[in-house]
């Protein structure tokens, strides 16, 4: 509750002096809303929030998303390159996902009133943290935290106090499962392993006099109640003990229809003599520690008729502690039932950018991600058959282009520009658009047509925003909300067909992928603005690492373009200050220069210092691969900060990757490499390269073996 | 919450009755300024100075942490991820003295977050937090937002070399250091070239300070000087392609040092791209140029370093520091404050020792109390010693109460300080001496044992192990086997039971013990079985149940291969797992195994681990 009313009062402040800033900065005075914040959930209001968000799902036309994490790329070579394939990009996400935790989880249901002819939003704040709710018998929960994400969070007020104290826990699909295999997996062994533990209990020694004297009088009492009880079969069964102090520490009671007593104050080890005293001296009597409702542990002696008896209060016990178990797991499920709820409702789940989002999903609440994008996206179509990303909508519909004016598509300019009426609180700010869409916000029993929590950067607002912005892309589009009936799925609307299931894989390449086909396009549209490079080949693409950190790309390009020629190389593109992507004209090239470094590496004595690439490969720590080797280093759960290390942490031992031997015939007999000019410059024993090959894939190849192999175990 | 509602205020009841004196000045980047000035003070008038530091994560599962058996080498290993892995948030510094039975102490909570107040990338890219220990903190209270909105930052040492070549802040030179070499040709016209231009901007300069030129008359004059402003005096560059250059420039300048002043531009990656000369009115003016260019590095420099400051306050006091888990202390300091942490333990003490000259772990020294030595938890042992012996301390902090919001955070300083300072009263050393600042001989012998696994101080000498004969066993590492690949439901009595029949060398004595669910350590106490029983493991004479245990996935591995999964840092969540993997590793050749290696542990008859504490 402190924690929610905190964040309540800031959001509340914070909304309060933007209103009051607004005047001066726009040039609508008109005051915005009502101003009450967005509805904030953590784990006290967890439960009656969850069944509201239920009936609102339900009803609800789509549902926007959004999250906070703590981090996005956990090395800056992680992030979003020009030079990554799709199949790297996903691996970068995969591991963004994988190290990162979600910290807020904003849901907003988006429903068409038609008697006001407006949306009714609700937007819902969920704090989240992963807490370890279940004693997992593995590695501990650990989360990575990016300095500057957390730094952003700060300066939009975050609440990091109410996500670690009061924030939701959650296990995912594969959690819960694993939780209950175990919990089957006990219980199946308790039942096998009864008499084990009986006898370990045998194993009691009574050294001390105190035990000795402690156990004769426990066996005098249970013996006193038992023939109590069997005297007195049909009266009450009531044992007088002694003093009081007894009658507290031997409570008869009832357990599972049978009388029994239970058991308070003694200390462990006296427990322990109890359980050995009634073991050896009682046939008819059992020791039994049951779990109770409300998780407190209660020991108790009860009095079976028979040796069946026996098995069955036994049975009867094991089955309470696995139900009080199961209980224990699904109550830690917590925030996932959430993500149930979006998944079997099969609303259509918006989004702005957001294939990490969507991963993230995966990896929290369904369960590990899968090695390939393929897979993974045709599980995650299983879950969310209808995902739609509004920053794709934006940039691939050529009306919508226009609308936007060629401003940018993040998701604060394009509410600012497509939903004035709501983020400035004026009717139309000049530009006659079409028809505004109206929005009303109901947060618990408060509704308002005209409504500013100004909580830009709390996930509930920021989903809040993204479903504004679809609905009005809808209308622009010329969904006509009016005529659309309660009954029929968005989703198949036709206006929209084309882009629902379409994510960015990146948005600084523009490759697309389709959820539903899981195949991955060029950039949709017109035209891409952000895509400067002509198609980038991949076979042409050499990475370089480890060389002196003064060289600049372009003294790398003047070098290899010594040895080559001076068109050979295309392009050169610096992954971080460590390591270089240099991409050739042919891919012949590739295997050319590995084939030269390591020709002059391998001759004895220093590289001539005239040798054009004796530049690059000073200090004897340059290394030289093939795109795939990038990939296979994008794939390990190491992350150090620069390449360099990375490549090193990974395992990586050789200096140059030597390429398969059908590439360096083809590049053999593609023959530029001889025509060249700079021949000249490479010594003698490259042209015995073509024997030395040879020798070089084989134990080069061996090499990359045992990189790959400690990189998938590095993985598992 | 509301059950934490409940907890809090009587937990600050709690706090405030125990601490009634106690104010812990709780410092944030709004009030570090002038705390660093008092804290100074403090310092130069402490004898000790005690910290305690608050992280976001230790250990990722139940053999990461320090074990009975661990050497010094595997203790750093271990020390060392859990540096690198996660973060500082709250670092208390407590300089005290002890007067008879009176403690001075001074304690300061500095709230730390590793903003990149540069944006340069540094001091943290980003760092791991253990959800456990976070929720543990929370517990206790700990205001997240307060040390992420207003935590000091701060640089290490190496860090701060790395962010000056990479801010390009213009370096003033104040001496220059004559160059051997004699000038080529083409230095002699370069130097003339530059001198002669120097001369004639000088010239000019000071010729139109009279008279006042309409404005495009000195726009025009500018453009062709070449000549800039600096502040209000006039200056201009001069380009240069090598450190060659810079050196015969600022040669050269030396005859015009009456009114000139050099200063360096730097170029991206550390080289020169210019050397600025300013041009002063007078002698005087240039002084105060100078004073002037020297602040402003001093006021940069402070801006980079923040918090570590401070350390560079305590290093430079030579103050013993106090610590309680020194090793794991030690490493976050390092790492976060010094440079990065060394591959292994020898380099660090090394490079430690040159900034920490004497460091008391207040563990040493409840060694010599029998029933403290495996105390790990402060209040625990202040109770006891409380209960024990009569040893009254009196302490007294120097902070004026500053308005109580409640802040509990960083008492563990002050307890660190108590604690100290009883065991120095019940073990009978004075730990001053009047007129000297240096450690008293009695503590010398305690000071700089970092490994929470060496059992005494007395050990390092002569090897004496003393009091505790009766339930500690020293044991060469040579005779420890690691055993795993059993069932995990596998308790330590029954896997010495199924041991017991399976071979001949398990009827000499021995014993096991669980380190984690999936792995056993096995003691041989004869000499020579350790051996006897991996050839065993490795041969194909295995034969009887030994066999069966090996068919269902039974194997073993020496102390050595332990060793490795340490240095090459195979840290994963079960011990076998890891032991496997380093079983793979191809590079078995590796000397990992210098003489120095202390090859003696200890072997606790009673050892238990407890697997419920994580």
């Amino acid at each position: 509750m402190n924690a929610h009313h905190r964040a309540t009062r800031r959001a509340l402040s914070r909304a309060l002096s933007r209103a009051l800033a607004r005047p001066f900065s726009t040039s609508s005075p008109k005051p915005s809303g009502a101003a009450f914040p967005l509805k904030h959930v953590t784990k006290s209001n967890f439960e009656p929030a969850l069944a509201e968000l239920r009936q609102h799902l339900r009803a609800a036309d789509f549902v926007a998303i959004d999250l906070e994490m703590s981090g996005v790329t956990s090395a800056p070579w992680r992030e979003s390159l020009e030079f990554d394939r799709s199949d790297v990009r996903y691996l970068k996400v995969k591991d963004s996902a994988e190290k990162f935790a979600v910290l807020q989880f904003g849901v907003c249901p988006f429903r068409w009133d038609p008697s006001t002819h407006s949306f009714v939003a609700h937007p819902h704040n969920f704090y989240v943290f992963p807490r370890q709710e279940l004693p997992v018998d593995g590695p501990s929960y650990e989360f990575l935290c990016q300095t500057t994400s957390i730094d952003f969070l700060a300066r939009y007020q975050f609440d990091f106090n109410a996500c670690i104290y009061e924030g939701i826990s959650y296990l995912s699909r594969q959690q819960e499962h694993e939780a209950l295999r175990r919990l089957n997996g006990a219980y199946e062994d308790t039942l096998s392993d009864t008499r084990c533990n009986l006898k370990e209990v045998r194993d009691v020694r009574l050294d001390r006099m105190a035990d000795i004297l402690f156990t004769e009088r426990i066996k005098n009492r249970f013996s006193e109640w038992r023939d109590g009880l069997l005297r007195d079969r049909i009266g009450g069964f009531q044992l007088q003990w002694n003093s009081n102090d007894s009658k507290q520490q031997f409570q008869t009671i009832f357990f599972k229809m049978r009388p029994a007593i239970s058991l308070t104050g003694f200390t462990s080890h006296q427990f322990k003599l109890i359980q050995w005293v009634i073991n050896k001296h009682f046939e008819d009597l059992t020791y039994v520690h049951v779990t109770g409702e409300n998780f407190c542990s209660q020991q108790l002696v009860v009095y079976t008729e028979s040796k069946d008896d026996i098995d069955l209060l036994m049975k009867e016990v094991k089955d309470e502690h696995r139900r009080g178990a199961e209980m224990k797991i699904q109550s830690a499920i917590g925030f996932r039932q959430v993500i149930d709820l979006l998944s079997s409702e099969q609303k259509l789940i918006v989004g702005h950018n957001c294939f990490l989002d969507i991963a993230h999903v995966y990896s929290k609440f369904l369960g590990p991600l899968p090695l390939t994008g393929e897979e993974f996206v045709s599980s995650i179509n299983k879950y969310f058959p209808h995902i739609v990303d509004t920053k794709l909508l934006l940039n691939a519909n050529y009306v919508l282009q226009q609308r936007m004016n060629k401003s940018s598509t993040s998701l604060s300019s394009a509410f600012a520009r497509l939903c004035s009426q709501i983020a400035f609180g004026s009717e139309s700010k000049g530009l006659a658009f079409l028809q505004p869409v109206q929005v009303e916000v109901q947060v618990d029993d408060i509704r308002t047509s005209n409504w500013n929590s100004g909580a830009k950067h709390e996930a509930g607002y920021d989903a809040f925003m993204t479903g504004c912005i679809f609905a009005q892309a809808c209308s622009h589009l010329g969904i006509d909300f009016k005529l659309h009936l309660p009954s029929e799925n968005l989703a198949h609307n036709e206006k929209l067909y084309k882009q629902i299931n379409h994510l960015y894989l990146s948005w600084t390449n523009g490759d697309i992928i389709d959820l539903s086909t899981g195949k991955i396009e060029e950039p949709l549209g017109t035209k891409y603005p952000k895509k400067q490079y002509s198609k980038i080949l991949f076979e042409n693409i050499i990475l370089i690492w480890g060389f002196p950190s003064k060289l600049k790309a372009q003294e790398i390009r003047q070098c290899i373009s010594k040895v080559f020629s001076p068109t050979s190389v295309t392009s050169v593109y610096h992954l971080d200050e460590s390591a270089v992507f240099v991409q050739f004209s042919k891919a012949g090239f590739v295997s050319d220069f590995l084939v030269l470094k390591e020709t002059l590496e391998r001759s004895d004595g220093p590289i001539s210092v005239l040798h054009p690439l004796a530049k690059l490969l000073e200090g004897g720590n340059t290394r030289a691969a093939s795109y795939e080797i990038y990939k296979d280093i994008c794939s390990s759960p190491i992350s150090e900060v620069l390449f360099a290390d990375q490549a090193e942490a990974v395992g990586i031992k050789w200096k140059t990757q030597v390429i398969e031997p059908k590439l360096a015939v083809e590049s053999q007999e593609n023959g530029s490499f001889r025509e060249d000019n700079a021949i000249r410059n490479v010594p003698k024993s490259a042209e015995n390269s073509e024997h030395n090959v040879e020798k070089d894939i084989l134990s080069g190849h061996c090499e990359i073996i045992d990189s790959l192999s400690t990189a998938e175990a590095n993985q598992m | 919450m509301a059950a934490l509602l409940s907890l809090l205020p009587q937990r600050r009841c709690l706090c405030t009755k125990s601490h009634k004196k106690w104010s812990v000045k709780q410092v944030t980047k709004t009030n570090f300024e002038e705390s660093l000035s008092e804290i100074k003070t403090h310092i130069a008038h402490s004898d000790f100075i005690a910290v305690s530091l608050q992280r976001t994560g230790s250990v990722s599962a139940p053999w990461h942490r320090f074990l009975p058996f661990d050497t010094s080498h595997t203790a750093y290993a271990k020390a060392k991820r859990a540096a690198e892995r996660f973060q500082l948030l709250q670092f208390a510094v407590c300089p005290f003295s002890i007067r008879d039975s009176k403690l001075l102490a001074h304690p300061y909570n500095f709230h730390l977050f590793p903003r990149d107040e540069l944006k340069i990338g540094m001091p943290s890219y980003s760092f791991s937090c253990q959800t456990s220990y976070l929720t543990s903190m929370a517990r206790e209270g700990f205001d997240f937002n307060a040390c992420i909105y207003d935590g000091i930052s701060y640089l290490s040492r190496a860090q701060e070399s790395a962010a000056i070549l990479q801010m390009r802040n213009p370096i003033p030179i104040t001496h220059v250091v004559k160059s051997s070499s004699t000038p080529s040709v083409a230095d002699s016209v370069f130097i003339e070239r530059i001198k002669s231009r120097v001369k004639y901007w000088r010239n000019a300069c000071k010729d139109s300070s009279g008279n006042r030129d309409e404005p495009l008359l000195s726009s025009l004059r500018k453009l062709v000087l070449g000549t800039e402003e600096y502040g209000s005096r006039p200056c201009m560059n001069i380009d240069v392609c090598s450190e060659r250059q810079v050196q015969l420039v600022l040669e050269m300048l030396e005859e015009f040092s009456d009114d000139l002043v050099p200063l360096i531009i730097p170029a991206k990656g550390g080289a020169t791209q210019a050397v600025r000369v300013i041009l002063t009115s007078s002698k005087e003016d240039k002084v105060l140029l100078q004073n002037e260019l020297q602040n402003l590095q001093e006021e940069q420099t402070k801006k980079v370093r923040g918090f570590r400051e401070v350390i560079d306050l305590i290093s430079a006091s030579h103050r013993p520091v106090v610590s309680h888990n020194s090793l794991n202390d030690f490493t976050f300091i390092h790492s976060k404050f010094l440079t990065p942490l060394p591959p292994n333990v020898d380099e660090f003490m090394c490079s430690l020792h040159l900034v920490f000259p004497h460091i008391l772990d207040v563990q040493q020294l409840m060694k010599e109390i029998g029933p403290l030595r495996k105390v790990t938890n402060i209040p625990t042992a202040i109770s006891y010693l409380k209960d024990h012996f009569f040893a009254p301390i009196d302490m007294e902090t120097l902070h004026q109460d500053t308005a109580n919001d409640g802040k509990i955070h960083g008492h563990n300083v002050l307890r660190i300080a108590h604690l100290f300072a009883k065991l120095c009263s019940i073990l009978q050393i004075a730990p001053t001496e009047s007129g000297n600042k240096s450690l008293v001989p009695a503590l010398e012998e305690y000071a700089n044992i970092l490994n929470p696994c060496s059992m005494s101080p007395q050990e390092s000498t002569d090897g004496d192990i003393s009091i505790w004969t009766n339930n500690t066993r020293k044991v060469s590492c040579e005779h420890l086997v690691f055993l795993w690949g059993f069932k995990r439901t596998m308790t330590a009595g029954i896997l010495k039971s199924l041991l017991q029949g399976s071979h001949d060398v398990f009827s000499e004595e021995f014993d096991v013990r669980l380190v984690d669910k999936s792995c056993a350590i096995v003691v041989f106490w004869k000499p020579g079985l350790s051996k006897t029983f991996l050839n065993v493991m490795n041969s194909k004479e295995i034969c009887g149940s030994l066999r069966e245990l090996v068919s269902e996935g039974l194997r073993a591995a020496c102390y050595a291969t332990y060793k490795r999964v340490c240095s090459l840092g195979i840290w994963e969540a079960d011990l076998a797992e890891s032991l496997e993997k380093a079983l793979e590793e191809p590079d078995c050749l590796r000397k990992t195994d210098s003489g120095t290696n202390p090859l003696e542990v200890y072997w606790f008859s009673d050892l238990v681990i407890n697997l419920d504490e994580l």
